[in-house]
């Protein structure tokens, strides 16, 4: 019992020492603690808008969170999932706005249009595999390069060629309204037209069909062993360059779905700097998680939740405002990092008595 | 030609700093992609006490004081905690993002800018003067000292340094540290030199350039110092391009500013350093 509790108690408990922690600083920026963690733990449930709010806060951090989460199963540490959301979020909603496939039925339309994001989501990944692969470059720098050239790549063909004339902000044109299938889907229309819409299905299936795919199939395996011990599964006769496209391929189509959560599901329009670093946090939900595909679901409604209440003290505070969310992100990375220690510490003394 | 080296060195400034703060941390055995949470840290203590005191020379020293503070967060996580230092420093580049906004609107009313500083000759002439003790110090203390080959046995192999009786977490510790000083002097730069104040997200990816400049350089201080120039010699060709309207016309804005992260890659691509990265890291 103690072995199963010892393997997952250590994040969750990380989670709530940096809660507390964060609220115990709010007294420097002249707030009230207790106000604070109010707000952070109820702003979710206010009203059915806002719980629709923060469900498409975890749809894009479950997405995010898998891309974090299955590279890191091979060893590699994907910070490149915030430039290749950016990179197919604008692919998604040029690709739509022009209709850029001159087809009547509108299913073919949409599937074409998912297909390349998608793809083009998989592709921006697979450069770091390469580069990693070909040339041992280190997978951070290549990432970090990446996401600023995306960012600047979708600035460009954003503002040059696809913008919204209606607006002086830099957006792509809305999409059509044929294209807008999921305006009216009947989770968007139970949650009062918030951001939330079907692809929070679709992540929930996504995270259950990766759990049983790692149960009775060896497909996801062979990742994990890879990350575990490279000589051993290189011994093994396991190809390093495919098991390195796969991940990597597959945190790149992930990114692509956070990208067409917002585009199809929210906006309808591609706006520059839509995303509040849902790359970034991916990786909080993951580690929150031990990259565990069950576990995303939670820690990403958790995060999800907290993230909702943090971008609510803008309203609800004097002096705090929606940067605490990245405090307080940061602090539960650190407890979450400091919890293992803790709990390894605590095991050995309770061993040794 | 000229003006655009001056203007090359210029706007490398920062990035020089924050290479040799990488350097020795890289250098150490801990991978540091937290730099730009030190150069923003740096920034942003050395516009804020500049404008409270009125004293360039307090604001840099502040600076770097102020970078060792918040690196010690990371050398517990990392050294004695055992997390990774990847994760830990992309929080800790979350964190200082978000810190600083909040502890602007208590300090000045404002998550923006701080309040402009006054800058003269003499401040100007002493940036030039701190970044040249810098870099002759970390070369000496690099490679002419016997902490330095203790810091570099750190990196390699700790066992072996531990075999000596000394203490490889110490060297580790005091690389880190001194690393964040220099990158926190570097940081001090971009508000108090080449700007009058500090501005949101000001160090705009120069803490990844420098890192990707030392592990480019293949881990060697004045080849990673070279490297740096040369990224400074793109972000200054990337001033003259934009503000010539001849060839703004032509070349879209956003593709020069592609241009470092561009090179860096290509780089990246075509070349290959035959030294390896630190044991310990890899």
């Amino acid at each position: 019992m103690w072995n199963k509790f010892k393997n997952f108690l250590p994040p969750w408990m990380g989670l709530l020492f940096g809660l507390v922690l964060c609220c115990l600083i709010t007294p420097f920026f002249s707030e009230q603690p207790w106000h604070v963690f109010k707000v952070l733990v109820s702003s979710a449930f206010q009203s059915k808008y806002d719980f629709g709010l923060t469900l498409y806060y975890v749809t894009c951090l479950i997405f995010t969170g898998l891309s974090f989460a299955i590279p890191l199963r091979a060893g590699l540490f994907h910070i490149g999932s915030e430039g290749q959301l950016t990179l197919s979020a604008m692919v998604a909603a040029c690709l739509a706005a022009t209709s850029f496939f001159k087809i009547d039925s509108v299913f073919m339309n949409i599937s074409f249009v998912f297909l390349i994001t998608l793809i083009s989501g998989a592709f921006a990944a697979l450069i770091i595999a390469l580069f990693k692969y070909f040339r041992g470059s280190h997978e951070v720098v290549i990432a970090i390069m990446l996401n600023f050239i995306f960012s600047a790549l979708s600035l460009w063909v954003t503002v040059n060629y696809f913008q919204n004339p209606n607006s002086q902000n830099p957006e792509s044109a809305l999409i059509p309204e044929n294209l807008q299938i999921f305006i009216n889907d009947p989770l968007k229309i139970y949650f009062e037209k918030s951001p939330v819409s079907l692809f929070f299905v679709f992540a929930v299936v996504c995270c259950l069909i990766l759990f049983l795919i790692e149960r009775k199939t060896t497909w996801l395996q062979k990742i994990n062993a890879y990350g575990k011990n490279r000589h051993a599964s290189r011994r093994h006769g396991f190809s390093e360059l495919q098991i390195l496209m796969t991940a990597m391929g597959l945190a790149g189509f992930f990114s692509a779905c956070a990208a067409l959560t917002e585009i199809f599901g929210n906006s309808m329009q591609y706006k520059i700097g839509f995303s509040p670093m849902f790359g970034f946090l991916g990786i909080a939900v993951s580690l929150l998680a031990r990259q565990n595909f069950l576990g995303i679901l939670f820690s990403a409604f958790l995060m999800a939740a907290l993230h909702k209440g943090a971008s609510d003290l803008d309203l609800e505070t004097q002096y705090l405002t929606r940067d605490f969310s990245k405090v307080l992100q940061a602090v539960i990375i650190f407890s979450v990092a400091g919890s293992y220690y803790a709990f390894n510490y605590f095991s050995k003394k309770r061993n040794k008595s | 030609m000229i003006n655009i080296l001056l203007s090359a060195f210029r706007m490398s400034l920062p990035t020089l700093f924050a290479t040799i703060g990488g350097y020795f941390s890289e250098k150490s055995g801990v991978a540091q992609i937290g730099l730009e949470a030190f150069l923003l840290t740096g920034a942003f203590t050395a516009a804020s006490v500049a404008y409270g005191t009125h004293s360039m020379g307090l604001g840099y020293l502040s600076a770097g004081i102020m970078a060792v503070l918040i690196a010690q967060i990371f050398c517990y996580l990392v050294l004695v905690v055992g997390a990774n230092s990847i994760v830990i420093g992309t929080g800790l580049n979350l964190f200082v993002l978000g810190v600083i906004p909040l502890v602007s609107k208590s300090l000045f009313q404002s998550t923006g800018s701080t309040p402009a500083i006054e800058t003269n000759e003499f401040a100007l002439a002493m940036t030039f003067l701190i970044f040249l003790v810098a870099v002759i110090f970390s070369y000496w203390l690099s490679e002419k000292t016997l902490w330095g080959l203790q810091m570099k046995f750190a990196g390699e192999k700790k066992e072996a340094l531990k075999a000596t009786g000394i203490s490889a977490l110490q060297r580790q510790w005091q690389a880190i540290s001194f690393g964040a000083f220099i990158t926190g002097l570097g940081g001090a730069t971009l508000s108090t030199f080449l700007a009058s104040s500090y501005s949101p997200q000001m160090s705009a990816g120069r803490g990844f350039i420098a890192l990707a400049a030392v592990i480019f350089s293949g881990w060697n201080l004045p080849r990673a110092l070279i490297v740096s120039l040369v990224f400074g010699l793109c972000e200054a060709l990337q001033i003259q391009v934009q503000t010539n309207p001849e060839i703004s016309a032509k070349i879209p804005g956003e593709f020069i500013q592609m241009i470092p992260y561009l090179v860096t890659l290509i780089a990246l691509l075509f070349f290959k350093s035959k030294n390896q990265a630190p044991q310990e890291i890899a």
